[in-house]
């Protein structure tokens, strides 16, 4: 019978009262495997010194070059785009790899047995929605975070509610600047609604996608008895590559857009409106 | 390749599981969402960021940076030794002109010198063979009133001599008187 990965993930193991996922394993995994990236990309820094980098150091520094160029695109300063690099760098090249070796043979085929059902050891870690969730809330508050400290406290907290606006508007006695305050100041609460709306289409999006294909592919899979059964998944596959790579560039450049909307000073509804606009185009995808 | 009846039903049966789940926990409980887990997995996700800023970044943009300085500096250093050149070029073509004309001033003057120690040498030459002839001529002045002098002297030893000789053979008065005017006449 056609098993269908379910929507929430299925503990393998618990230590203590945590459960420890399958899809938990898989994000460890990756931590892991970044971690010895790391550690492998310190000693091949270190052997080409000042140099010209050679290996591993000289193949992710193209890439890091890449990634930074697409955040200069966005930012138009390399010293802001250094500032976000490491957030949004981590989150594509996390949400990539995690997509990715979700795809390797062993992912959902390797099973135990509970009872009648056969629960994975490994499911691609953003097939839960609790993983893309707290990288969508992540995002979110880093942007936050790093607009207070760009344009400071009250100036950033101005931007959703809007005192400060009404307090001018009242100071300068014109009933249509106080009207404007007012009808900004709503506008303003209905930007604390669109964080957390931020927070779930980032998450849902993510998590829709990743699941999308994992089903997908099953279904696929199943679909056809034989040596079909091998090749009628590859079209896909490459599909679920190309999504992958989709995918993390979306979660990415939208945190790159919040983070670079939160520390831009605002100026006046032109500019946002603009904001606005490039956002949803990215969100469009 | 066969199609698998089964696996349409089967589509169907998770599908009204969820629905049912959903019913019974809530949509959170339906996507997994679950308080624990979610914490998991931000530490998870906090551990890989400071893995990537900590660990891995620093090395490559550090890399990336210096190299950048590097080209930037070997770039300006190019354009402005270049530049050294040029200006180089100008003061060499400026300090050449500045040595051809003092060294044609120099040959101008060393050849008026030379023209002047020169003229100063013949004139000094011509004068002391002017003063080497007039002492030449002087001392053969000298010398030859000196051989006449003597001439004169021997010559009159002479006659007397032979004036001795002749009186001594015959003397007398007519033949002695017209030997004297001869001998005189002879002088």
């Amino acid at each position: 019978m056609l098993q269908l990965p379910t929507l929430a993930a299925e503990p393998i193991f618990y230590l203590g009262s945590f459960p420890v996922t399958n899809t938990y394993i898989n994000s460890t995994a990756a931590v892991l495997v970044f971690a010895i990236f790391a550690y492998f990309l310190r000693k091949s820094l270190k052997k080409s010194g000042s140099g010209a980098p050679r290996g591993l150091a000289n193949f992710f520094e193209s890439l890091v070059e890449f990634v930074l160029g697409y955040i200069d695109g966005v930012t138009k300063d390399r010293k802001k785009s250094l500032k976000f690099l490491p957030i949004v760098g981590g989150m594509f090249f996390f949400i990539l790899f995690s997509n990715w070796i979700g795809l390797l043979p062993g992912t959902g085929s390797l099973v135990i047995k509970h009872g009648l059902e056969n629960i994975p050891v490994f499911r691609p870690a953003n097939t839960d929605l609790n993983l893309t969730l707290a990288m969508a809330v992540f995002a979110v508050l880093a942007s936050h975070v790093f607009g207070v400290l760009a344009i400071g406290f009250f100036k950033y907290a101005n931007k959703f509610i809007k005192l400060g606006d009404i307090w001018h508007a009242i100071k300068s006695g014109e009933p249509i600047a106080m009207l404007v305050a007012f009808i900004d100041f709503f506008v303003g609460l209905i930007e604390v609604f669109s964080e957390a709306a931020k927070m779930v289409s980032l998450s849902l999006r993510l998590f829709g996608n990743i699941f999308a294909g994992e089903v997908l592919l099953t279904v696929i899979g199943s679909l056809i008895a034989g040596y079909g059964a091998f090749l009628i998944p590859l079209p896909f596959m490459l599909l679920e590559l190309i999504v992958g790579v989709v995918q993390a560039t979306v979660f990415a450049m939208l945190t790159l857009t919040y983070l670079s909307i939160a520390v831009t000073e605002p100026h006046g509804h032109a500019e946002a409106d603009h904001e606005d606009i490039e956002v949803s185009e990215v969100e469009a995808i | 390749m066969i199609f698998d009846p089964h696996s349409l039903s089967a589509l169907v049966i998770p599908v009204a599981q969820a629905a049912e789940e959903a019913q019974a926990g809530g949509p959170a409980a339906t996507l997994g969402l679950n308080a624990k887990l979610f914490i998991g997995q931000l530490v998870n996700f906090s551990i890989l960021l400071l893995v990537f800023w900590k660990w891995i970044l620093p090395g490559i943009t550090k890399g990336l940076q210096k190299r950048t300085e590097r080209i930037e500096k070997s770039l300006s250093d190019a354009d402005r030794i270049e530049k050294e050149k040029a200006e180089f070029e100008q003061w060499r073509q400026q300090e050449l002109g500045k040595a051809r004309q003092e060294a044609s001033g120099i040959i101008a003057t060393a050849q008026a010198d030379a023209g002047k120690i020169k003229d100063a040498t013949l004139h000094q030459t011509k004068e002391e063979q002017q003063k080497l002839i007039e002492q030449a001529r002087k001392q053969i002045e000298n010398d030859k009133q000196q051989a006449i002098q003597s001439a004169k002297t021997e010559l009159a030893d002479l006659i007397t001599g032979a004036a001795e000789k002749v009186l001594r053979k015959k003397l007398d008065a007519k033949a002695d008187q017209e030997l004297i005017k001869d001998s005189l006449k002879s002088i």
